[in-house]
């Protein structure tokens, strides 16, 4: 089986990447959960827990 | 989101998941044994809105005797089982009393579980001296002061840490002693991290 060829610095840059997307979406939801009833937020919240 | 925030409490209300209801179910015997716990870990964060789950929640207990503690684990077991080992004095002895951590999940499960140790460092005991007092559907729980816990998951430094810290971060920073905060940037040697990920 022939393996791909790895570039190691484009993973660690995608991944890094991600990572700073990840906050982007934190700021945004934390934002979205101040404006948001509480209803409405923890039974989302409940619904990926559960 | 709808809270109030106090230097003494925070009292919130909100549709219960089966990780709060877990918590929720521990730590009401432990308050019903006046007993001085602390919750440390990622469920600070879900309690307040962050969609992760997590498969354990560790809480500093303050160091209790044998005594007390085969009162707690009588307790315990009428909903729980220690997951680490069966005999209450082992637990105590082997695992508490040398630094270990013991964990209880409900009966014949393992997921979720309360990982449980006795307080090791200053700053465990200055975290169980200074807890923050919660109010969730009017059952009382502790927290880590938020001033610490941010920093602290700062110091930890996984991803999952600073997305934990961050969201902690926007939704309390207008309500944060920021001089506290800001001193335990400094004590944990964070402040380049704080200034990177949280400003």
């Amino acid at each position: 089986m022939k393996l791909p060829h790895i570039d190691l610095k484009e993973l660690k840059r995608l991944k890094e990447e991600n990572f700073k997307e990840r906050l982007k979406f934190i700021d945004w939801y934390t934002n979205w959960l101040k404006k948001s009833s509480n209803k409405t937020w923890s039974s989302q919240q409940k619904k990926i827990i559960n | 989101m709808e809270y109030k925030y106090t230097k003494e409490r925070i009292e919130l209300e909100k549709e219960l998941n089966t990780l709060d209801e877990f918590v929720l179910s521990f730590t009401a015997i432990l308050n019903k044994l006046n007993l001085n716990y602390v919750i440390v870990s990622g469920y600070v964060s879900i309690l307040f809105g962050r969609n992760r789950s997590s498969e354990d929640v560790d809480i500093i207990l303050e160091k209790i005797t044998l005594a007390q503690f085969e009162i707690m684990w009588n307790e315990l077991n009428k909903l729980f089982e220690c997951i680490i080992t069966e005999n209450v004095k082992d637990a105590y002895n082997d695992y508490l009393t040398t630094g270990c951590a013991i964990r209880f999940s409900k009966k014949g499960e393992a997921i979720p579980n309360i990982e449980i140790k006795f307080p090791k460092t200053e700053l465990d005991i200055w975290t169980l001296n200074n807890k923050k007092e919660i109010l969730l559907n009017r059952n009382h729980l502790f927290i880590s002061p938020l001033e610490l816990q941010i920093p602290f998951k700062l110091f930890l430094g996984s991803e999952k840490d600073i997305e934990d810290a961050r969201f902690l971060y926007n939704l309390f920073k207008d309500k944060l002693n920021k001089a506290l905060l800001l001193e335990f940037n400094r004590k944990l040697n964070i402040d380049e991290v704080f200034n990177r990920y949280l400003t």
